[in-house]
């Protein structure tokens, strides 16, 4: 009989408790550490300011695959009544899908912040228009980190870098394009470099005939990738340039930053944004249009993208460049902070050298034929 | 059997076979169909492209599982061998007692531990130099293919050594005793006497471990680079960069064709010499 009346207070406590408790549901691609940023750093900070509000926190890994997963997933809701995810956090390439698809909330009117965060990035994402969509939480960059005890004058530009590599075999290590996006953006920086117009990769309109003219740059790779080490993954070439088995290798800044603060890296590592440059790219905050919270949803990103969230939590914990304008983060952050970010990269090879990933099609198309003319 | 009981049989293995239908049947019809099909027609292109893209990728994962199979085989007969012949009690309890480990060890786990030990500066050569038993300069890396075969070799070994084993212990003990009156060496009681009565198990040990190597992601992915790598990397790559699933599929069914040769390996010992299944 007690077994009874215990089974029966904790059914009816479980059916009360979504109507004490409103839940909001934050889904993030990307690696642990996004989810981690969320669950113990953003989430109870906005529990503590919207009391009986539970902020949960879900990853569904990294990477591109990990915004198909939210793609998917909302698609498949589409019909349904409400979605499971309220804030969903994601990448470029699904961020254009998911807007053309109709899954996500037009919400950025409704949010202060969103005046704060100006850039190419807020209106295109790879050639798709998401003005209103998206506000990005952070923006990260890929460069080349090198070993400054092997390595005494670093490549500055690619064609240096491949004629560095042949004079030293297998001293340069990068991830393929199957193991993560530091991979990826070399791959894309390559063909910026010696495949013709990269203007037009980044910017459009997609002509299918481009393609013909990378040809050589891929036979080229391909030569290239003989003296070059293949690492496994993203953490793989961070790994090997921490045990000396590579000297240079493409790396995300935020992660090489992380690593040399946890010790994860020698302190005599530095880092190098090659001209005529490399891709970066922003991860999005957007509301999913079939969210049952969309207002809680809308104060949850207000809170994330507002100036001093942005520099505690992105810059300074993270190492992360700020998704809004760095102009609106003076005074919020100590000079110390803000130069260990750009003391590799300054802010003026950011704005020289740093590009956006190409266009949706044009990517798919350096992906394809680099799986069809270099890994095969 | 009467009526009503052979309701109850179809009854009780209902859930079961609702089972098997909703998550394999329908996945895999699905997955053919995609694979075959373009807007409702018929199509080759998904598996053109499979070839034009991936054949070399598809040839280095059939390598990798044999030659991963046949390692495998080799050093679990060494392993079982041992524990049914081996005569000095204490090597055989030390083997007894850890042999089984990797079993209880993910493959991700293991590729992860690999993926530190195998390395150019990593664990084992570093042991190696600080033994004095080679120079750094010597050292250097098997984070490729070789190290994806040691990682499914260390795995695989313990489950087909226990099977093996197994079957080692229940053949009669007297054929192999009078194998060693008569002055046959330990190895060759092993080979010539033991093996043959249980080469059906370890076949079906082996066609086991194949299919298991054959859809392993993590390893591939964690221990070696990309290029060429196996076909659960190259599946997963289409769908996660492109949303391409008609091409995954088709990489899908080439890897289902592959396994349906071990199947019907297996298969055929399983049903004519009614070994264990």
């Amino acid at each position: 009989m007690r077994i009874l009346t215990i089974a029966c207070s904790l059914a009816a406590l479980m059916a009360a408790s979504p109507l004490a408790a409103q839940t909001l549901n934050v889904a993030s691609a990307g690696d642990q550490n996004m989810v981690d940023y969320v669950k113990d750093y953003l989430g109870p900070m906005f529990e503590k300011a919207h009391p009986g509000v539970k902020v949960v926190s879900v990853g569904t890994g990294a990477g591109d695959s990990g915004s198909q997963k939210i793609l998917e997933k909302l698609d498949a809701q589409k019909s349904a009544g409400a979605s499971d995810f309220d804030v969903v956090v994601i990448h470029q390439k699904a961020a254009g899908q998911m807007v053309k698809d109709g899954l996500l909330d037009k919400y950025t009117a409704n949010v202060a912040t969103a005046k704060l965060a100006t850039g190419e990035a807020t209106r295109n994402a790879l050639g798709t228009d998401v003005s209103g969509y998206v506000i990005p939480m952070f923006q990260s960059q890929t460069a080349l980190a090198y070993n400054a005890d092997m390595v005494k004058s670093p490549p500055s530009t690619f064609a240096e870098l491949a004629d560095w590599a042949k004079k030293n075999p297998k001293q340069f290590g990068y991830n393929g394009i199957k193991g993560g996006m530091s991979g990826v953006s070399f791959v894309a920086g390559w063909v910026y470099a010696f495949g013709g117009d990269a203007d037009k990769l980044m910017k459009g309109p997609y002509d299918a005939a481009t393609k013909a003219n990378w040809d050589k740059a891929f036979a080229d790779l391909k030569e290239f990738n003989k003296v070059a080490t293949i690492t496994p993954g993203n953490a793989g070439t961070l790994d090997m340039l921490n045990r000396g088995e590579i000297a240079i290798g493409p790396v995300w800044v935020d992660m090489f930053y992380s690593w040399q603060a946890d010790g994860k890296l020698p302190p005599n590592m530095k880092l190098k944004l090659v001209s005529p440059g490399m891709p970066g790219q922003p991860m999005y905050y957007a509301v999913a249009g079939k969210s049952a919270q969309k207002k809680l949803a809308e104060e949850f990103i207000a809170l994330a993208t507002s100036p001093q969230v942005q520099a505690d939590g992105i810059v300074k914990k993270f190492n992360w460049y700020p998704g809004i304008d760095a102009a609106n983060l003076e005074g919020k952050l100590d000079k110390a902070a803000w130069d260990k970010l750009f003391t590799d990269v300054t802010p003026a090879d950011l704005a020289k050298n740093g590009k956006v990933f190409p266009i949706a099609p044009y990517f798919n198309d350096i992906l394809e034929g680099y799986e069809k003319k270099v890994s095969n | 059997m009467n009526l009503s009981q052979r309701h109850l049989g179809l009854i009780l293995i209902a859930p079961g076979l609702m089972l098997v239908a909703a998550l394999f049947l329908y996945p895999l019809c699905f997955s053919l169909i995609s694979a075959f099909s373009k807007d409702g027609a018929f199509t080759l292109e998904w598996f053109a492209k499979a070839f034009e893209l991936y054949s070399t990728d598809i040839v280095f994962t059939v390598v990798i599982v044999l030659a991963s199979c046949a390692l495998t085989g080799l050093a679990a007969i060494v392993i079982a061998g041992t524990l049914t012949l081996g005569e000095n009690r204490y090597i055989v309890g030390t083997l007894k007692a850890i042999y089984r480990w990797p079993l209880f060890i993910p493959f991700i786990v293991a590729a992860q531990c690999m993926r530190t030990f195998l390395a150019k500066n990593g664990l084992m050569n570093n042991t190696f130099v600080s033994m004095g038993l080679m120079e750094p300069l010597q050292a250097m890396s098997f984070l490729d293919w070789r190290g994806i075969i040691a990682t499914f070799v260390w795995k695989q070994t313990p489950f087909v050594a226990l099977l093996l084993a197994g079957a080692l212990a229940s053949i009669d003990r007297a054929t192999l005793e009078a194998g060693r009156n008569l002055g046959a060496s330990r190895p060759r009681v092993l080979f010539e006497l033991a093996l043959p009565q249980v080469m059906p198990t370890l076949m079906v040990a082996l066609v086991l471990s194949f299919v298991t190597m054959l859809s392993v992601l993590s390893v591939p992915m964690m221990v070696s680079g990309s290029q060429p790598t196996m076909l659960t990397v190259d599946m997963a790559f289409r769908i996660n960069a492109y949303g391409d699933y008609a091409t995954a599929n088709a990489l899908g069914v080439i890897t289902y064709l592959i396994s349906a040769g071990a199947a019907i390996l297996y298969l055929k010992r399983g049903l004519s010499e009614g070994a264990p299944r």
